[in-house]
């Protein structure tokens, strides 16, 4: 027993003498904070923010988008449409992976088709979905792959600024299950050194990479969950970089010695979907109603520290097809009550509203409240995501009147990314296979995704936000920043698509 | 003695299939997990899933099937990481047995000098104090102890790392915020078992002798509590692998808890299952290796 | 339940011998330790139920233009709102005052379910014996075999979270203590020969149970029982915590807690408050239930 207590005490002294500072990293290192670790480091085989946001660093993909949103070549050197359902890429020349081997047509080739995976009926890629308008994928010689789509597809460029192209012989040699864990390989600016699941995944500058070499020489990956450890790491110096900053906690950032914050407006449009199948929502004035209920302004003041701005509709500026005339629901209670009588609810009524939009849960319960100032008395229900979300889905979306949440439009800068899976009712389709019922919308938004004429598509997108606007299939709230925050030692700023692009990062002089 | 031990271990095997009945029926628990899985797919492709994971076949042959399986560490593979599920638990598992046994170290060595000074100096106003002290980490969220404790030393302090795993400074706040969920259970059982100690004869014979009092109690009563304490620890360890989960997702620590939390949210059944079951095991596995071994150190037991 | 344990293991997680009543009970309030404990829980109690008249204002009425007001003694207090505002604007000190309600129903009720299921296993196991012992003693070794915090988060998010859900799933992971008390109790009175004669005159069995096993069972099932609502608070703001709390109609200390963290940093009080008050009543109730044992435990006399 005695001797146990010894070995007991030493081994608490040894803990608490050990020298401190773990947290402490050189300047060759720059350490960002995600909430969780990807599943996978393979870029095909998952869609989720935080592995995308390694792979970036990892892998490049035919083309690059600067921090103005402007396509940039990439392992593409240029391109260009040869009809309406053939693009020509021209490929940048001896491009290395990490593994010292040159990038060729076939890696690109095998690439595609490993997501595409033609003749298979099943598809392993989750991003399968994002790019299988690709028909054919061939290549004319060492320099030059030509992709066929099955009708014109203007997406197509958006779609490939994340798609990372990967080794051909490498993936077949060690299998993709060390592909996605332990034997990645790009052609990015860092390569990977170690993964260590919910801990951290850690890269070292690659030597040959053709932009050339980054200002930091490792960037550490660590998994955080909670924001409060990722404040914390933040201030003492543990990490140089967090998301999804809380505007509440900006004064706290920005006054602190040893941090910064750094803040741009994203395409991220916030906004609560009305089921329009059962009352009330299935009138047009009680939609309204819950639109002229929302004080916005306020809102975007008092909690979003002004970085937000109101929307007309879901469409937002910087995406194309946008229009500025269409203008937004005011703040006016009092119409809204007028409405909601018209809709045959003089004394109100009683809705159910629920969110997985863990993030904003504060906003989630502001906007119940304000709903119930004018009649629409809310209960709001948070949902995280998992079980009880997927149970939604099984009940057809009938769970609850309607559902707060917000769209990215994966990053793609086109009003169909964001129209389509909020509105269009076919299966596939995201949330409006469930709520929405506009007449007319559904021919709108196809017609809108099959032209390839800027013009065209231009004044398809307006004519299908005049009519939302009126119609209201949904309450239309705000757009919101992305807001990083940085320490002062790093010089790095937030880019409009929540990319983390850190070949752009520079140790602060 | 031989007939304890094939009794114990047939006992053993009767709630490892026990345990395994449970971990297989979490997979149902939810109605139709392959509904859950794909929530959006067509009837077609759900029953191909179906199929290829042989849910359609009877739920008997299925059991029968997952406990061969779970017996050779086979629970497939994880529907998100795309490895085999069983593997990815037992990765972690190293980090959260070293954040548990730490714990327990580090409770210990307060509960033993706090039990026994408690019990020394009974219903003193230092026996009230030590007490409420030690309560105190009972009475706390783990959760919460973490992030006050994190605030204070890493933050305030700059003491301690924020979080992380893997040096000896960034375990310090983890397994002391675990820790003061387990001391209370400890210092319980040394007051209690030095009291019961303190007046028996040999003690008393000991005293009298002229050792120090300090002494006496090490020699003998300590002896006395070292078995009460283990099996309190085969009881309590559900209690504590609890307690990690949660002590893991404050400091960011890569264990096993964390990765059966997300997967649970992520419906990755394998992981859930894998995870669940090997904790199940670690668990019946104390509390096995308690009970033999307190009746080797102990023949007076009566067996029944 | 083949091994006997260790006794003084028993002893904490089992089996106490009845104290003659009323000497325990004084032993119990001369204790200064009780005395403050039960005057806690005591205030509690009464706050949670008159929670609609002490609280200053409704729990759930929000304002962005007091968000995060301080607690009045810092710069910024505002005496309407004594322990601030939260992050919608609502008061904390209504909110923890409603909060007392729900976390103490959680703790109650999760152990009232535990209780009876518990005793209905232990009777069933003891008076009945052979198979249904087996099985039953079986079921319990297997329960006492996860670790309870994970089993209760898996099917609380499978059943999708609310109250009931909460409370049902914590009681079913905590029935297992009273079942092996109750059985050792049953046990122990069938080999003594009043329970023979009595049952050779005829005294049917629920007889028996009134008479005999629930009155010598009823010290240990208190001070378990005590522990137990401690526990039961507790892994409800745990599942809070982990995302899967009783829902979002009631505030609850846990999910205070859980709500308030993330602005730990620039609101201190709205994790802390609320930690304190669990703190209070789960320190009060392990202190009443520790010396409820140390009094009825003729042992430490």
């Amino acid at each position: 027993m005695k001797r146990w207590l010894t070995l007991m005490v030493a081994l608490i002294l040894a803990a608490l003498v050990v020298p401190i500072g773990a947290g402490a990293q050189g300047k060759d290192t720059l350490t960002v904070a995600l909430a969780s670790n990807a599943t996978t480091l393979d870029p095909h085989m998952h869609f989720e923010r935080a592995g995308i946001l390694v792979n970036i660093n990892m892998f490049d993909s035919l083309l690059h988008r600067s921090a103005k949103l402007e396509f940039e070549p990439s392992l593409a050197l240029s391109w260009k449409a040869l009809n309406d359902t053939t693009w020509e890429f021209k490929l940048r020349r001896g491009v290395k992976f990490h593994d010292g081997s040159t990038m060729t047509a076939e890696d690109v080739k095998f690439s595609f088709d490993r997501v595409l995976e033609p003749g298979s009926e099943k598809k392993k890629s989750p991003q399968y979905g994002n790019v299988r308008a690709i028909k054919e994928v061939k290549i004319v010689d060492a320099d030059t792959i030509q992709l066929a789509t099955d009708k014109p597809f203007p997406l197509l460029l958006e779609r490939l600024v994340f798609f990372p192209i990967v080794p051909k012989k490498h993936v077949e040699k060690v299998g993709e299950e060390a592909f996605g864990s332990t034997a990645t390989v790009g052609t990015g600016p860092w390569k990977l050194v170690e993964w260590k699941r919910d801990q951290h995944i850690r890269l070292e500058a690659f030597d040959q990479h053709w932009r050339g070499r980054p200002a930091f020489k490792y960037v550490v990956f660590r998994a955080i969950p909670e924001v409060a450890t990722s404040v914390a790491e933040l201030k003492t110096g543990g990490v140089d970089i967090i998301r999804n900053v809380n505007a509440d906690l900006l004064p706290d950032l920005k006054s602190h010695p040893q941090t910064r914050i750094s803040t741009t407006p994203i395409l991220r449009v916030h906004y609560m979907s009305l089921d329009m199948r059962s009352a009330p929502f299935d009138k047009k004035a009680a939609r309204q109603a819950a639109n002229y209920a929302i004080d916005k302004q306020s809102m975007i003041q008092k909690m979003m520290a002004g970085l937000g701005k109101q929307v007309a509709t879901v469409v937002q500026p910087p995406a194309f097809g946008f229009d500025p005339s269409v203008p937004p629901y005011p703040y006016d209670p009092k119409k809204a009550k007028e409405l909601l009588a018209q809709a045959g609810y003089p004394n109100g009524v009683d809705i159910t509203m629920h969110s997985a939009f863990v993030d904003f849960r504060p906003h989630f319960e502001a906007l119940g409240q304000m709903l119930t100032e004018v009649g629409l008395r809310t209960t709001v229900k948070m949902w995280d995501p998992g079980p009880a979300w997927n149970k939604y889905f099984q009940a057809e979306g009938k769970a609850t009147n309607g559902q707060y949440g917000s769209w990215g439009n994966y990053s793609v800068f086109d009003a169909d990314a964001v129209l389509h899976p909020l509105y269009h009712t076919e299966p596939g389709g995201w949330i409006g296979k469930h709520y929405a019922r506009v007449e007319g919308l559904d021919k709108l938004i196809d017609e809108g995704r099959s032209s390839v004429d800027p013009a065209k598509r231009k004044r398809i997108y307006a004519e299908i936000q005049r009519m939302i606007r009126e119609e209201a299939p949904s309450v239309f709230l705000w757009t919101q920043n992305d807001t990083l925050g940085i320490s002062r030692k790093v010089a790095y700023e937030a880019r409009p698509d929540e990319w983390l692009w850190l070949f752009a990062a520079k140790p602060a002089s | 003695m031989s007939a304890f031990l094939i009794r114990r271990l047939l006992r053993f095997v009767v709630v490892c299939l026990g345990v395994s009945l449970v971990t297989f029926s979490i997979l149902h628990a939810s109605g139709d997990p392959v509904a859950l899985i794909m929530p959006e797919a067509a009837e077609a492709d759900r029953a191909k899933l179906r199929e290829a994971l042989g849910l359609s076949d009877p739920l008997s042959t299925q059991f029968v099937r997952f406990v061969g399986n779970a017996a050779r560490g086979d629970f497939g593979r994880s529907f998100f990481h795309r490895e085999p599920a069983f593997r990815l638990v037992v990765e972690r598992m190293p980090t959260t047995l070293a954040l548990t046994c730490l714990a327990v170290a580090l409770a210990l060595a307060v509960a033993v000098p706090v039990g026994i000074y408690s019990a020394v100096f009974r219903n003193t106003v230092g026996d009230h104090a030590a007490t409420v002290v030690v309560f105190l980490g009972q009475s706390m969220p783990v959760f919460w102890i973490g992030i006050m404790l994190m605030l204070l030393f890493a933050v305030q302090w700059r003491l301690l790392p924020v979080s992380g795993w893997g040096t000896w400074s960034s375990m310090v706040l983890p397994a002391v915020t675990l820790g003061a969920f387990t001391t209370p259970l400890f210092m319980r059982i040394i007051r209690s078992s030095m009291l019961e100690v303190i007046n028996l004869d040999y003690v008393r014979t000991a005293r009298a002798k002229g050792l120090s009092e300090w002494l006496v109690i090490c020699r003998h009563a300590l002896r006395n509590a070292a078995l009460p304490i283990v099996t309190v620890i085969g009881l309590q360890f559900g209690l504590l692998l609890g307690g990690a989960v949660l002590t893991e997702s404050v400091f960011a620590v890569p264990g096993v808890g964390r990765l059966i939390v997300g997967a649970i949210r992520q419906l990755d059944f394998p992981i859930v299952q894998a995870g669940v079951f090997l904790l199940a095991m670690i668990i019946v596995s104390v509390n096995l290796f308690v009970d033999v071994l307190y009746v080797y150190l102990n023949p007076t037991v009566r067996l029944r | 339940m083949a091994v006997t344990l260790p006794r003084t293991a028993v002893a904490y997680e089992v089996a106490l011998p009845g104290a003659s009543g009323s000497r325990a009970w004084r032993r119990f309030a001369l204790n200064p330790a009780a005395l403050v404990g039960s005057l806690i829980l005591l205030t509690m109690v009464s706050v949670a139920v008159a929670a609609p008249w002490v609280a200053p204002h409704d729990p759930a009425k929000q304002s962005l233009l007091r968000r995060f007001t301080p607690p009045v003694w810092q710069a910024g207090g505002n005496a309407a709102y004594p322990l601030g505002t939260d992050q919608v604007g609502r008061d904390v000190l209504s909110r923890i005052v409603h909060g007392a309600r729900v976390s103490l129903l959680v703790g109650v009720a999760a152990v009232l379910v535990s209780l009876v299921v518990g005793v209905a296993a232990g009777l069933a196991s003891g008076f009945l014996g052979g198979t249904v012992d087996t099985v039953i003693g079986t079921v319990v070794d297997v329960s006492l075999s996860f670790p309870q915090i994970l089993l209760a988060l898996a099917f609380v998010a499978a059943l999708g979270p609310s109250l009931l859900t909460i409370i049902v799933v914590l009681g079913l992971t905590g029935w297992e203590r009273y079942a092996r008390v109750v059985r050792a109790e049953v046990m122990a009175l069938r080999e003594k020969e009043f329970v023979e004669a009595a049952r050779a005159i005829g005294v049917g069995r629920p007889r028996i149970v009134v008479r005999h096993v629930l009155p010598n069972t009823m010290s240990s099932i208190v001070v378990m029982s005590t522990l137990q609502v401690a526990q039961a608070i507790l892994a409800e703001a745990a599942l809070s915590f982990l995302g899967v709390g009783s829902g979002n109609a009631y505030p609850t200390w846990g999910q205070m807690i859980s709500l308030g963290r993330d602005f730990v940093t620039v609101a201190w009080w709205l994790a802390t408050l609320p930690g304190l008050a669990i703190l209070l009543t789960v320190l009060a109730i392990n202190l009443v239930g520790d010396r409820l044992r140390d009094a009825l435990d003729p042992r430490t006399t």
